[in-house]
């Protein structure tokens, strides 16, 4: 009688791995793109810098995504010389920090009246300065998992979900002019799940990826002469 | 064996001593011979903070060594030379070329992390007291130690400096902490370079300093002017590697 239902449980929860299995990995992205004098025939030997926002109260923009972009767009066309955010904030230290970043592109001119930050830039040829918004967050949850432990036994039975969305804005300066030259943004969402029978399996949507994925694409084909 | 240990992991001391690699600042440095004294309290510069309960840890977050390590490098971008004050010699040895002697106090630190607050962000909050005094107004003391009268000083001000640094996979409670600390004490920075020529008392001593120097450089100027004594070619050579009063200025 326990056997069978035990049985039922172990068809049951797998109906949900392979259901969890055909939805996980699914998330929904929406671009929107605004950008205007597109550098047509490249960026040349010039370099650009991806940089995060860090300022918010309640949030920062992580490294690892900011990494991510800087790889796609550098992959994507290796001519385009991206510069390591950590590098350049220490190199421009302390004018890059939460409280000192400038958060227009106009204020770069008071920057560059110190003469080592405008020598720096020089030396540089930096181009485009693209400052991302935004981050990664884990939203509601359910279900339940239980875990037990016992002499030589060990194991976890139940299912949890949860979701993850992304909301990140890319604003893009262009550095001869002191202007701002566009702005795009990505937001995308998916439903992580985690079947356990013994061994929880988590499967999670690459939400971040996709979300590094599709405002690095939008960026490459504004920076590059080949997209 | 698996409670005891859970047991004792509720009740133990997380402990940081905050290490980071701190950037030297971007900067032309002033035209000053800045003397540094830290106080111990600042030098060995530690928080305890005791568990409110049984599912809380005891923290001991360790800045001292940090806090000498960063300010170190920033004085260093910051000024054209920085002297190190430990003892009464060297206050005797530097004192005429020593401009101002700068000596911070941590006034208060504050910190939370998740588990306090629900909040998936750990943030470490610091108050500093600087203080800028006259090389006159260090004193020893009959046991040695240096002190100065807090009347004599020429500038006091604080800086607040904020760090914080969001919950990420792997990451332990004590590695939070310790980025939190970095971000901090990197803030403290930006906040004391942005703001150390606007500070109303300072802005007066540096313009004392500026005067000074101008008064230096002009009647260093006359002096020039003065009739000299005809010089020929080979003390001219001998002198060459030296630069003369006026460019020096």
């Amino acid at each position: 009688m326990s056997g069978q239902r035990i049985d039922r449980q172990t068809t049951r929860i797998a109906g949900l791995i392979l259901l969890a299995v055909l939805l996980g990995g699914c998330v929904n992205a929406t671009v929107d793109e605004m950008t205007y004098n597109e550098p047509v025939a490249g960026i040349g030997e010039s370099s650009v810098v991806i940089l995060g926002r860090r300022h918010k109260p309640d949030y920062d923009t992580e490294f690892d995504f900011i990494e991510c972009i800087g790889d796609h767009i550098h992959s994507g066309d290796p001519s385009i010389e991206v510069i390591n955010e950590i590098a350049f904030i220490n190199q421009f230290y302390p004018w890059f920090e939460p409280r000192t970043a400038p958060l227009q592109p106009q204020t770069i001119d008071r920057l560059l009246q110190l003469p080592p930050v405008a020598a720096r830039f020089d030396e540089m040829k930096l181009e485009y300065m693209i400052w991302i918004d935004g981050n990664t967050e884990n939203t509601e949850s359910t279900g339940s998992m239980s875990c037990g432990i016992g002499p030589g036994v060990a194991g976890c039975f139940g299912f949890g979900t949860w979701g993850t969305e992304s909301e990140y804005e890319a604003t893009i300066w262009d550095f001869t002019d002191k202007v701002e030259v566009g702005r795009v943004s990505a937001q995308t969402s998916g439903q992580n799940y985690m079947p356990a029978v013994v061994v929880p399996i988590p499967i999670i949507a690459p939400v971040q990826g996709t979300a590094c994925d599709s405002l690095g694409d939008q960026l490459l084909e504004y920076l590059s002469a080949f997209h | 064996m698996l409670c005891f240990t859970l047991l004792a992991a509720g009740c133990s001391t997380k402990q940081v001593v905050v290490e980071g690699n701190f950037p030297k600042p971007l900067l032309d440095p002033l035209p000053i011979t800045l003397g540094v004294i830290y106080p111990s309290a600042f030098a060995e510069h530690e928080f305890f903070d005791e568990a409110k309960g049984r599912a809380e840890s005891d923290w001991l977050v360790k800045t001292g060594e940090a806090q000498v390590e960063f300010w170190d490098i920033l004085f260093d971008g910051m000024f054209d030379e920085v002297v190190h004050i430990r003892d009464w010699e060297t206050v005797q040895r530097r004192a005429a070329e020593i401009d101002g002697v700068l000596i911070p106090a941590i006034g208060d630190l504050q910190y939370t992390i998740p588990t306090h607050t629900n909040v998936k962000i750990y943030e470490i909050w610091m108050r500093y007291e600087f203080r800028l005094v006259d090389i006159a107004a260090i004193h020893q003391q009959e046991d040695g130690a240096l002190s100065f009268n807090p009347d004599e000083r020429l500038a006091a001000w604080p800086i607040t400096a904020y760090g914080k640094t969001p919950t990420a996979f792997l990451q332990t409670d004590e590695e939070a902490v310790n980025l939190a600390a970095v971000v901090a004490l990197r803030d403290a920075g930006a906040h004391f370079v942005t703001s150390f020529g606007g500070t109303p008392d300072v802005a007066i001593w540096l313009d004392g300093i500026a005067r000074r120097e101008q008064d230096a450089a002009r009647s260093s100027n006359d002096q020039v002017g003065d009739p000299q004594p005809v010089v020929d070619s080979a003390e001219t050579s001998t002198a060459e590697g030296e630069p003369d009063s006026g460019e020096a200025l």
